[in-house]
């Protein structure tokens, strides 16, 4: 056991082929899971990317602050509204100057599923050559725990309290990295942080696919402080979300879905809310109700990715790469 | 608006056309636009441009004013020459990332062609967008007719991307009434233009964003360095009123067109009274200027070309020593008696030597600013410049304005 696991751990050190660019010391909470990953990102893909990002968590550690930055890639701190039409505008310019470059749009749940989205939408239509990664903590995590569009079914947040009426969320989370896929951009995928070396590969992957046009990346990662959980649960909580088939870990390439983790004996759902204090208050039914979510979702999932193997790809999804 | 040098290509073309015209003449690297009423027709002609090869940029038929925004402010940032146009609500909606453009000083160009902005989706005519966005950092400039919208175009290139300057610039024209208008524009040719957009080559290279440079754009900057920042943005600004003076005789060496620079002075010389325009109103108040000249009657024309930075030093040289001053806006400035240049302008009256001012409200929602129109306004500055009792703002062409209105 013990070698098998020094195994799988050199494997993703092999990935990790560049410097970490961020300062020792930054401004996250204990357990941050959007650390992990942007201390990743640079680490495979290298430190000549461009990061662009928004104000979020990211943004003091990604945007600097004042004259000081806590990294030394070079970054565009933009605006939540317009983060990809933002990396649009520096890939298109870096093309027509010749100039090569792996931009990364790096944003939470927020701006990818809520407010940036009409651009996020854009981009894709566009098959804008750049790598979009949402790192998904299922919420407005900097402003004080608010509700997004993929908060789960049930979870408490400041805007969906658990009250005498209301007892947190009662909509259920949206799946952004399906939307996503239904565009047929060259590559999609879910990734967390439980599985680095399936992230690493998939970061690779998507380098080389945005020569070919947009890639999309969405990533779990939990948020400790706003889900009350331990901070040193962190990854524990991502294993789970995979073993339960709450966050199920796939590819696309233009839209063909692959599962790149297959769970052969899901474990029920119950086992990853229990980690956290923002189901604490779900009875057995209103666990119930997320358990059905997930199987649903986790069917449809499989059911396209038989399907689409089926289906002849067109010629038009096979030749994009000319952008607009 | 003198005119010296032999006319090279003239064409009826539109104000629309003709700022297309002008960004294609700029050789921007990236473009990016979404269709807007009464501008869709700039993106148009930008599209058939590229579609034919004539125009060699990157184009981004982006999916709302909020993106091509974003778009340029980052491929600006990053080096690009760039290009948007929009209009109305579109600037309204892209009016976060105009305020982040400011802040990060990217040498944006875009047309706006100004429409009203009030809740009725009023299609027609107004300045109030440019007015609700006047504070955003922002140089704006005005056009009278289809050939200053080229003419300006042009020049703000040379503005935005001045070495001393480094601020977007924004060219409005009257939507419907230059938008549509087709009249002769005097295309300049490739090389000319090339010739005088060249200096900007020879000046130090402002700092872009690129990849392995280790450089970023868009810190939180909340205490050291903020309010430096700031500041360096109002000295800009202050800078750019001279740069464009001298930006308007360089362009008069070369194309043989002056206007004159922040202001034109139309006939003021020995006025006794002077009326304050902007945009398309301008022909029509020159021309009952000529007419009323005719009969003896001593009236002129400042013409407001630089309106961020508010040229309050042109102005007042321009207006000092008349009896009495006439301002016409297209919009409207909540809780002043009086339109919003006119109460800008009146911050200044201390200094004019007595002149006294009065406001007309004007030009919104579709009406003309006809002749009648301005045949009273220079019926009622003459009144006070003779002392007689006259309302401090009159609405012209909504008489129910001025008998029923709440004061």
């Amino acid at each position: 056991m013990a070698e098998k696991k020094q195994g799988r751990l050199t494997k993703v050190l092999d990935y990790l082929k560049h410097d970490d660019p961020f300062s020792k010391g930054v401004a996250f909470c204990p357990g941050c899971g959007l650390e992990l990953l942007l201390r990743f990102i640079p680490r495979v893909l290298g430190n000549d990317i461009v990061i662009t990002g928004t104000p979020s968590c990211s943004a003091p550690v990604l945007l600097g602050q004042n004259n000081q930055s806590w990294h030394t890639l070079s970054y565009f701190g933009t605006l939540m509204t317009g983060a990809a039409a933002n990396a649009t505008g520096l890939v298109r310019y870096y093309r027509k100057a010749g100039i090569d470059n792996t931009v990364v749009c790096f944003n939470g749940d927020g701006t990818a599923n809520d407010i940036g989205f009409g651009n996020l939408s854009g981009a894709a239509e566009r098959n804008e050559p750049f790598i979009y990664i949402c790192y998904d903590n299922e919420g407005y995590m900097n402003t004080g725990i608010q509700k997004s569009g993929t908060t789960p079914y049930g979870a408490t947040t400041t805007t969906t309290p658990y009250g005498s009426v209301h007892k947190g969320k009662n909509l259920r989370r949206m799946n952004l990295g399906l939307k996503m896929a239904m565009n047929k951009i060259p590559y999609t995928a879910t990734a967390t942080l439980s599985d680095l070396d399936d992230l690493a590969k998939k970061l690779l992957k998507a380098k080389e696919a945005k020569e070919r046009g947009f890639c999309f990346l969405h990533v779990f990662a939990p948020c400790p402080t706003g889900w009350g959980a331990d901070p040193a649960d962190t990854i524990e909580i991502c294993r789970r979300a995979v073993k339960t088939n709450y966050f199920p870990l796939w590819e696309a390439e233009n839209g063909r879905i692959r599962m790149t983790k297959t769970v052969k004996k899901p474990k029920s759902v119950g086992t990853y809310t229990e980690l956290m204090k923002k189901f604490n208050h779900m009875t057995e039914d209103d666990i119930k109700i997320l358990q059905d979510d997930v199987d649903y979702e986790y069917c449809l999932l499989g059911g396209l990715s038989v399907l689409e193997a089926e289906c002849q790809l067109p010629v038009s999804v096979k030749d994009q790469g000319e952008t607009s | 608006m003198n005119t010296t040098a032999t006319p090279s290509r003239i064409k009826v073309i539109t104000g629309n056309a003709a700022a297309a015209i002008a960004a294609k003449l700029a050789r921007p690297d990236v473009v990016a636009a979404y269709p807007i009423t009464p501008q869709t027709e700039v993106i148009e002609q930008i599209s058939t441009f590229y579609a034919s090869g004539e125009m060699d940029c990157e184009l981004i038929t982006v999916e709302g004013e909020n993106s091509a925004m974003n778009v340029v402010m980052a491929a600006s940032l990053a080096g690009g020459r760039v290009f948007t146009a929009s209009s109305s609500w579109g600037l309204v909606f892209m009016y976060d990332a105009v305020l982040a453009v400011a802040g990060a000083r990217a040498p944006v160009v875009m047309v706006n062609v100004n429409r009203e902005t009030p809740g009725i989706i009023a299609v027609s005519s107004g300045q109030q967008d440019m007015i609700s966005t006047r504070d955003a950092g922002w140089i704006f400039l005005i056009a009278e007719d289809c050939q200053e919208v080229l003419d300006l175009v042009l020049q703000a290139y040379r503005l935005a991307e001045d070495y001393d300057i480094q601020l977007p610039v924004m060219v409005h024209y009257d939507g419907f009434f230059l938008s549509y208008l087709s009249e002769g524009v005097d295309i300049p040719e490739q090389k000319t233009v090339d010739q005088f957009l060249s200096v900007l080559k020879t000046q130090p290279k402002r700092t872009v964003l690129h990849p392995g440079e280790k450089l970023g754009v868009g810190s939180h900057g909340i205490l050291g360095g903020y309010m430096e920042l700031r500041h360096k943005h109002v000295t800009a600004m202050e800078r750019s009123k001279a740069k464009f003076e001298e930006i308007d005789k360089e362009f008069a060496d070369i194309f043989g067109r002056s206007y004159g620079g922040q202001v034109e002075e139309y006939r003021t010389d020995d006025a006794d009274m002077v009326l304050v325009g902007s945009g398309s109103m301008c022909g029509t108040i020159k021309a009952v200027i000529d007419e009323q000249r005719e009969k003896g009657v001593r009236i002129g024309l400042v013409k407001i070309r630089m309106y961020r930075p508010f040229p309050h030093k042109a102005l007042v040289a321009a207006l000092k020593g008349k009896k009495a001053i006439g301002v016409v806006d297209r919009s409207l400035a909540f809780g002043f008696d009086g339109g919003p240049i006119y109460t800008e302008l009146k911050a200044f009256e201390t200094r004019m030597d007595g002149a006294k001012l009065i406001s007309f409200i004007d030009g919104i929602a579709n009406t003309d600013i006809t002749k009648t129109n301005v045949e009273k306004m220079i019926q009622m500055t003459g009144d006070l410049a003779d002392g007689k009792d006259v309302p401090e703002v009159t609405w012209v062409s909504y008489p129910d304005a001025n008998t029923k209105g709440e004061k």
